[in-house]
């Protein structure tokens, strides 16, 4: 999966509902672009989803010969496939919860504290960007060789919080400075300690978007790919790995198939979720938009 | 230690790197210092002194050469054709509004919600031999699909279909500094398109253009999963080669090396993306 969105796909703008009521002509260009995009984007997707539910489908037809939920259950059955599912939660629950309890009182500390070499420490964390990602996974694998981390729980664990830093710093960053610094203020001048400050006025504030960031890193993490492979084959197999052994041995297309609609459709829902909650451009500056 | 913030400017300097020692400890560990470790441990040897004999073998070896240079042109092809596939579909969405405008957004950013696993299952599906394509170009008579899968159009079509919404957002948050007065302005005065867009638009965007590669080019370098599972297997891009020759070979001196020489071909790029990125958080803050 690509990275994240500064912008959210499925808002339109007040403006675009205003230009529509003043009934604009035909929108050709939109169209024949929506056209492309729907064969392009699409079609692939829903011929996946159509293999899913295709008990036989032999070429050429256009469309399956029986449809079915046959696969669904043989594939749902698979020892390895429920293994790797397992593995995959809980590697992906215990990185997002390491991950939130060491980011976000750091990302509190860059938006709120001033401390020595707060900007440089806090670009310093975009240097995880700046080199290309394999072959940073490569020097760490290095490294754990020697620490005998390879094919283990742990250094998978280790290797992907890595890649969660920036985002779980950077998005929350942002979080803690949208806060409204006059509400505190009323709350200290009214008395509040610095710690209820925090619980009743600041955090509730910030807490939608440090939500989108758990969401976020929680599904990025469950299907990264790169460095599961390199860091954790041949002992810790995610569900990712056992994808890639479905399309590479070619067992039954379905296997594949089935999978992929069944571990798609509840990861898309969760980001639109985290899509929701967030501001439209909490993202537009890590991107160096 | 947030009650330690009361106690004046001194608790809430040392608080404050207290916490973002953590995170900043495991930077340190686990990206600083590998890179570092990676470019003195392939050149000095503790006991033998120093060698180059890990890059004269790659520099020597007509292998590693082809896979160099494979991936050197599939990441300008791929990055190039990213943005010659954007740009059309961001000027679009920069001057128009409406639902199908919106509907083309939510389309084309679509991919971001797509973990490349799937994307690469997706595109055998469909391109792969005896695929959708090949099955409808059989019911029209027509002849088969020469598949792209296996061979380096596979990883450059899935990349550009992967890679497709960050590169529309960031190309969107650059036209963003266009203003269409000055749009409207030029084609009040008679300007056409095409004048448009090279002598209006394009010099304003320039430095999104530059990042947009730069960021392309940093992820294509080193891709592994979909030109692994999609692109030839001889030669192979920098990704997977140095995947099986520190898994598969045993070799991790020489995958280091090829590690560290895809760090010096993406260093201008990364020095681009950071100063952009660091100047462009300057300006906000």
């Amino acid at each position: 999966m690509t990275d994240l969105a500064p912008i959210s796909p499925f808002d339109a703008s007040p403006s675009a509902v205003a230009r529509i009521a003043r009934r604009a002509p035909v929108d050709w260009t939109g169209i024949a672009f929506l056209t492309g995009l729907a064969v392009v984007i699409l079609l692939p997707l829903v011929v996946t989803a159509v293999w899913a539910f295709a008990e036989v489908w032999r070429f050429p037809a256009i469309v399956p010969q029986r449809m079915g939920l046959g696969y669904w259950q043989e594939t749902l059955s698979r020892h390895d496939v429920w293994q790797a599912l397992w593995l995959s939660l809980s590697i992906t629950t215990t990185v997002t919860v390491i991950s939130a309890a060491i980011c976000f009182p750091a990302a509190y500390a860059f938006a709120r504290l001033d401390f020595p070499g707060r900007n440089m420490l806090f670009l310093a964390f975009l240097s995880v960007q700046a080199f290309p990602k394999f072959g940073l996974i490569i020097a760490t694998a290095t490294i754990f060789l020697t620490l005998h981390l390879i094919g283990t729980f742990w250094g998978v664990v280790l290797i992907q919080l890595v890649g969660t830093l920036l985002y779980m710093i950077w998005i929350p960053v942002s979080a803690f400075q949208g806060v409204d610094r006059r509400l505190e203020e009323a709350a200290r001048d009214v008395g509040a300690s610095p710690m209820r400050v925090f619980w009743s006025i600041t955090l509730p504030q910030a807490l939608p978007t440090l939500f989108a960031a758990i969401l976020i890193t929680f599904v990025n993490t469950f299907y990264e790919t790169d460095a599961a492979w390199l860091i954790g084959l041949p002992n810790v197999r995610t569900m990712p790995m056992v994808m890639i052994s479905f399309i590479n041995n070619a067992l039954e297309v379905q296997y594949g198939a089935v999978l992929f609609v069944f571990l798609w459709v509840p990861s898309f829902l969760l980001m639109l979720a985290a899509r929701r909650v967030m501001g439209a451009d909490a993202f537009a500056k890590g991107f160096g938009g | 230690m947030i009650a330690a913030l009361r106690s004046g400017a001194m608790g809430g300097r040392l608080s404050g790197l207290l916490l973002v020692a953590l995170p900043v400890a495991l930077l340190i560990w686990l990206v600083l210092w590998p890179v570092l470790q990676a470019m003195v441990g392939t050149v000095y040897f503790p006991g033998t002194g120093f060698s180059i004999a890990s890059y004269t073998y790659f520099f020597t070896d007509a292998y590693s050469l082809r896979n160099l240079w494979l991936t050197l042109w599939v990441t300008a092809l791929t990055s190039v054709l990213r943005v010659v596939v954007a740009m059309p579909i961001a000027l679009y969405l920069r001057f128009r509004t409406g639902s199908i405008a919106a509907l083309v957004q939510a389309l084309a950013l679509f991919p971001m919600f797509v973990p490349s696993v799937l994307v690469a299952y997706a595109f055998i599906r469909v391109l792969g031999p005896n695929g959708i394509v090949d099955t409808v170009l059989v019911a029209l008579h027509l002849p088969k699909l020469m598949s792209p899968y296996l061979t380096p159009a596979g990883p450059i079509i899935g990349l550009v279909w992967d890679g497709l919404p960050l590169t529309l957002l960031l190309l969107l948050s650059g036209l963003g500094r266009v203003s269409i007065a000055s749009v409207d302005a030029a084609r009040d005065l008679g300007a056409g398109s095409w004048t448009l867009f090279t002598r209006i638009i394009l010099p304003r965007i320039q430095s999104s253009i530059i990042v947009t590669l730069a960021f392309n080019v940093l992820g294509l370098f080193s891709a592994f999963t979909l030109p692994f599972l999609l692109g030839p297997a001889s030669p192979e891009m920098m990704g997977p080669y140095m995947q099986r020759t520190f898994s598969d070979n045993a070799d991790p001196l020489n995958a280091t090396t090829q590690a560290v020489i895809t760090f010096a071909f993406c260093a201008a790029f990364g020095l681009i993306y950071v100063r952009a990125i660091a100047k462009g958080r300057k300006g906000t803050a």
